[in-house]
């Protein structure tokens, strides 16, 4: 953690982020996006948001949540009701959704209070609870038909630049949280409990805040989510597969790091895009295997092997530099 | 009043198959330390093979029983040699062997996928529906032998861990594994086989279930969390502690009917693991180390 003092963004890093977001915002009337792709990178978006956000919890906190799926499907569905209730505005109804994932995993304090084992087990008891509620609460979600929300090509549209926008300011605070106390303070809870409450580190209060943030962002992504494709349904929403989907995403891109899930997300939707489509008999298996792969061969992911190729090269390069002054 | 009998009756047949199921994850956890997030699917493939070996060749399910002990002895072995050996131990190991077991789990579930299709599957047995009566109400036969099997494996389980050699290096083991270096145990192989025995109790509650219920590849993380609020619950390792903590969850559970819509009994294990993280989290019987 040798970065974690400067308090000031360092121009470099603020420099490529500035771009890199530019780019995407104009990259659909560069590139001229088919309907496909622009589908494809709308949905990497809001994956990237509920990864970056489950990471908060799974990677810097070390709570690894097998139940992120309730706070996607009940942001989809507090955001489509309110979206069918009335005249609206759809940024007023995801900030809803979001607030009340956020709500509801504050909520959810007691058992979200657990540690280790006990969490992620609690976790998947509790994401099953309610899409149990969920599916059999047809008043409000329609049951197992679900709901359709009109369909609007101007704001499917648009949605593209409200997924980057979610995703860029998720990334960003990723980044703000690595590099300030605040992230090493969720360090220490992570590394040991006790020993941060000794040194002052109130890890209830962090934890609930950190579970706060995670589920307000999921919340707001299902609601992205719900408007962007028009039909959900709780169980695909609160499914287990998409509770899984968050995991792997972040277990892929190399947990507890910062562009980690974002690059976990993206591999994921070209996965699921172009192999499982052709297999969808496979795609637990798949899962599967390579949760299997990463944890026993390259534990951070992705960012753990872009990190040992860039060690690579630089002990290439330096014997090389030695070589050239004799 | 017959209600209450017939319910109290069922959940005493309900308790034997719980313990069966948290017995293996306790005995795991308790010497290993790690939590077998893939105990849900050892379960399912054990309903699976038993209802192979009764569909293709007839054989009964309680004839079975030493062929699946010794099919998912052999599944946990493999598990632990190729997998669970080569995480870091400790704390920091929490996250990576959750999530390492989980992937095995999601293996597992896609291989029954692919092997049984997703539909729901039963073993019917010409007793399935046979029951005597008993108290003035109807016991099932197949209920009664589940439970039968539930009360024998624990006292078998006891008497390997108190009597023979290998039962007390398992248990010195748990307590502390770097002295039993010290002294001469080989731990790895203590290790391997106390995750063969918890698989093996984890299949023999899968076949049991599958007597019971219908069972489909997602067979199981009910299960799981069962399996784990009894061991929570009982504290760990007291195997008279795991029996009577299934008592109380299926207690709880079958008494919840009376008073919940059915789709929400599920959630109640759930509840109930909660309440007792919190309330107790030493469990109801305080902490022991296999006793």
């Amino acid at each position: 953690m040798s970065a974690a003092t400067p308090a000031l963004v360092p121009l470099r890093v603020a420099a490529g982020f500035v771009v890199g977001v530019a780019l995407l915002a104009v990259a659909p009337w560069i590139l001229d996006f088919t309907p496909y792709s622009h589908n494809l990178v709308t949905l990497a978006f809001l994956l990237i948001s509920g990864a970056v956000a489950w990471n908060w919890m799974g990677g810097f906190l070390g709570q690894v949540s097998f139940g992120h799926a309730a706070l996607f499907g009940m942001g989809g569905f507090v955001s489509a009701r309110l979206l069918l209730s009335g005249p609206v505005p759809a940024p007023l109804a995801w900030l809803v959704g979001g607030l009340v994932a956020g709500v509801f995993s504050l909520g959810a304090h007691p058992a979200l209070r657990l540690r280790g084992p006990y969490f992620s087990i609690a976790t998947i008891g509790l994401g099953e609870s309610v899409r149990l509620i969920f599916t059999y609460w047809e008043d409000f979600t329609g049951g197992s038909s679900g709901l359709s929300l009109p369909i609007d090509p101007d704001m499917k549209h648009q949605l593209y630049w409200w997924g980057l926008g979610l995703a860029a300011i998720v990334v960003g605070m990723s980044w703000l949280m690595r590099h300030s106390t605040f992230g090493l303070q969720l360090l220490a809870i992570k590394a040991d409990v006790d020993a941060a409450g000794d040194v002052g580190v109130s890890a209830t209060f962090y934890q609930d805040l950190v579970f706060v943030l995670s589920g307000a962002v999921v919340g707001v992504s299902g609601g992205l989510y719900a408007s962007y494709f028009s039909f959900i349904e709780p169980n695909d929403m609160f499914g287990f597969d998409r509770s899984i989907a968050f995991v792997l995403m972040t277990v892929i891109g190399g947990v507890g790091t910062i562009l980690g899930p974002v690059l976990g997300a993206i591999v994921f939707v070209l996965l699921r895009q172009y192999l499982l489509a052709s297999y969808p008999d496979l795609y637990l298996g798949l899962y599967g295997t390579l949760l299997i792969f990463i944890i026993l061969f390259e534990p951070l992911g992705l960012a753990g092997l872009l990190g040992r190729l860039a060690r690579l090269a630089r002990s290439w390069r330096a014997p090389a530099a030695e070589g050239g002054t004799p | 009043m017959e209600r209450f009998i017939d319910l109290s009756l069922s959940a005493i047949m309900l308790a034997g198959l719980y313990a069966t199921m948290a017995y293996g994850l306790g005995l795991i956890y308790g010497v290993l330390r790690v939590v077998n997030l893939a105990h849900g699917g050892v379960i399912m493939a054990g309903a699976y093979l038993g209802w192979v070996l009764f569909e293709r060749w007839g054989i009964d399910p309680y004839l079975a029983l030493p062929l699946v002990i010794v099919a998912s002895f052999g599944l946990g072995i493999l598990m632990y040699r190729l997998l669970v050996r080569h995480l870091p131990r400790g704390p920091a190991g929490g996250p990576a062997s959750l999530l390492l077991l989980f992937g095995t789990w999601l293996v597992l579930r896609n291989v029954a996928y692919l092997l049984f299709t997703g539909n729901d599957q039963s073993i019917r047995t010409s007793y399935s529906t046979a029951s005597v009566p008993f108290l003035g109400t109807y016991v099932s036969v197949n209920r009664l032998a589940v439970l039968g099997v539930a009360v024998i494996l624990p006292i078998l389980l006891q008497l390997l861990l108190k009597k023979t050699y290998t039962g007390r290096a398992i248990r010195a083991v748990a307590q502390n594994a770097d002295s039993c270096t010290l002294v001469g145990v080989d731990v790895e192989r203590i290790y391997a086989l106390t995750f063969g025995i918890g698989t093996a109790l984890a299949g023999v509650a899968g076949l049991l279930s599958a007597t019971i219920f219908s069972f489909n590849p997602g067979f199981g993380s009910g299960e799981l969390l069962k399996s784990f609020v009894v061991v929570v619950l009982g504290g760990l390792g007291s195997i008279l502690g795991v029996g009577l903590a299934a008592f109380i969850l299926a207690v709880v559970e079958v008494f919840a009917i009376l008073v919940l819509p059915s789709y929400l009994t599920s959630a109640v294990g759930f509840v109930m693991l909660v309440l007792v993280l919190v309330l107790r989290p030493g469990g109801l019987f305080g902490h022991r180390v296999l006793g």
